[in-house]
């Protein structure tokens, strides 16, 4: 019971904050329009390019691009919504309610998953916002998802939520001002789609850089959005008589395949590689919750 | 009376800063017990022990007999008061009793009824569903103090409850607080900065550079450590002058100062024409404080 109340007090406070639930709504369509606006042709181009002389129709090209513009928007989505989610946390310290935690007969862990939960959900529930309007700019722009793609778009979705989650409550543990978590969302934002293989292919990276990118968990997400967003339209290319080289060639230029140190990385791999990197990080937040509490008392 | 503090030997080192060095105090169960010091004294330090958020380098601190190994126990018993406002601002005062009280396991029917008990107390009603950063100080300070009686405390610690609130509101907070204390039985631990406030106090610990250099009720720290004052009203200065002793002009009124009460009555028998309209009071507990420390409280 404990545990439930401090994830709806967490939660209401979020969106109490009219300014800080506006801007995470707002930030993933922002997003999205300045990646249809100024990437949405690059891709199509990039797809035409990889085709060579297959013809293809517009509209796959279109549901392909839109599915790399909606996986990408996704992936960094799920990581920056949930630094700005984390400002309760952060805005506890700040104004002294920490210490009115501290003084409750509440376990530490307990604090630490509370905040960690409320964050979860909020960010789920602004991704899933997303991830809907997502699918809507796919429909328009040419479906070809199976139901399991959306299916699994949504699990890929929620794993991902939970390792941004886990990954913004370490790093805003250590915040103890609005400037810091400020400078830390615009870092975040900036670098991670980059680093993820959001903002551009893994693929199209030197290859040394390629292989220190599949060592972070963050890749395996963005990875498996990108084949359960675009493989629909890669298989109906092939269905229209592509050869199985050139779909291949088209699957690994766009991150759809993934490769660690040259070995192909099977799904379930990546689905293993992010849940363990989710339970790792979450167990690594509540220790540091902890220990910054018992460090506390003896400092 | 059963001792409901009992500090002994208690040391808290920052480095080489003795913030807490060797106090030893009790204080006993339903005593309104009074610590003062300037910023720095070691007041803070000593509550945050209390209250387990910071740990002692040494000696013991017992709240109702139960030491800190059973800290979850001790938590129950207190209820703290910040000196600011820890409340959730964006939320409503329901929500605020609502949050607060799940910590210490008041959920339900248990809730609802304690909140009639506050809400008739505090007089609650009229607020209830209004954010708290819609209210006023002192309104929120009202609700602070709320807070920290959901779960029926015996100890209250109140750590300068009434800084920056008007004198009508101040008045209205020790009511409250001085009619529980003799409802509840309730100990109640005060820092402050209005002397007057410590006056009041059943005993009186003064701190300064972590270290305890007064320890008594009021009256015996305004007859150890200050004389008594006569004030004459309607005399003339050219009578005082035949006292011999030095005196002050305050407004239309002289006063001096004299040892004691028997110095005092050994004047108006000496001199009963002077003693014709005067009235001889103790010293304030300002002058206790400027006469232990050497430095007056600032306000």
């Amino acid at each position: 019971m404990k545990l439930y109340m401090l994830v709806r007090r967490n939660i209401k406070l979020f969106f109490k904050d009219k300014s800080l639930c506006i801007s995470a709504l707002i930030a993933p369509l922002i997003l999205l329009f300045l990646f249809i606006a100024f990437l949405g042709n690059v891709y199509k181009d990039s797809l035409r390019s990889s085709l060579g002389e297959f013809p293809v129709s517009d509209t796959l090209v279109n549901g392909f691009a839109a599915g790399w513009l909606i996986s990408s928007l996704i992936a960094v989505c799920a990581v920056s919504i949930a630094f700005t989610a984390n400002l309760t946390m952060v805005q506890d310290k700040i104004m002294g309610r920490a210490n009115d935690l501290a003084v409750a007969p509440v376990k530490n862990s307990t604090l630490a998953l509370g905040y960690y939960l409320s964050t979860a959900i909020v960010t789920a529930l602004v991704s899933y916002i997303a991830l809907f309007a997502g699918f809507i700019y796919i429909a328009i722009a040419g479906w070809n998802l199976s139901v399991s793609d959306v299916l699994l778009t949504v699990l890929d979705t929620f794993l991902l939520v939970l390792f941004g989650t886990a990954l913004s409550s370490i790093v805003c543990r250590f915040l103890k001002s609005q400037g810091g978590i400020t400078a830390v969302e615009v870092v975040v934002s900036a670098a991670y789609g980059f680093l993820c293989g959001a903002y551009m292919p893994i693929s199209s990276l030197a290859k040394g850089l390629q292989d220190v990118l599949t060592f972070l968990p963050g890749t395996y997400g963005t990875s498996l959005l990108h084949e359960h967003l675009m493989g629909g339209a890669i298989d109906a290319i092939g269905a229209d008589g592509a050869p199985a080289e050139l779909l291949k060639g088209v699957r690994d230029g766009f991150d759809c395949n993934l490769y660690f140190f040259d070995h192909a990385v099977p799904e379930w791999v990546s689905y293993l590689v992010l849940s363990l990197t989710v339970l790792a990080l979450v167990g690594v937040f509540v220790a540091i919750c902890i220990l910054a509490a018992k460090k506390h008392k003896k400092k | 009376m059963q001792n409901a503090i009992e500090i002994e030997h208690l040391k808290k080192y920052y480095g080489e800063v003795k913030a807490v060095d060797d106090i030893s105090f009790t204080v006993k169960q339903g005593e309104f017990f009074a610590f003062l010091g300037v910023n720095g004294a070691g007041k803070s330090t000593t509550i945050s022990i209390l209250c387990g958020k910071e740990q002692s380098d040494g000696g013991t601190v017992r709240i109702e007999g139960l030491g800190q190994e059973n800290l979850d126990e001790v938590k129950k018993r207190l209820g703290v008061v910040f000196q600011d406002c820890v409340l959730d601002r964006p939320l409503s005062v329901y929500d605020n009793l609502r949050y607060r009280a799940a910590l210490y396991g008041i959920t339900g029917q248990a809730f609802e009824e304690t909140l009639k008990e506050l809400c008739a107390l505090f007089d609650l009603t009229p607020i209830l569903k209004r954010p708290v950063d819609k209210l006023s100080g002192g309104q929120r300070r009202r609700i602070d103090i709320a807070r920290a009686l959901l779960h029926r405390p015996n100890i209250l610690i109140l750590d300068e409850p009434t800084t920056g609130l008007d004198p009508q509101t101040r008045k209205s907070v020790w009511e409250i607080v001085h009619r529980l204390r003799k409802e509840r039985n309730m100990t109640v631990f005060l820092t402050t900065h209005y002397m007057e406030e410590a006056a009041d106090a059943d005993n009186v610990v003064i701190i300064d550079s972590g270290k305890i250099l007064a320890n008594a009720t009021p009256l015996e720290l305004k007859n150890r450590y200050t004389g008594d004052f006569i004030t004459f009203y309607n005399a003339e200065e050219e009578e005082l002058k035949a006292l011999g002793m030095p005196y002050e002009k305050v407004g239309k009124t002289y006063r001096i100062e004299v040892a004691n009460t028997e110095k005092a009555t050994e004047l108006v028998l000496k001199y009963p024409k002077i003693f014709r309209d005067f009235e001889i009071t103790k010293g304030k507990m300002d002058d206790v404080f400027l006469a232990v420390t050497g430095r007056r409280l600032e306000q």
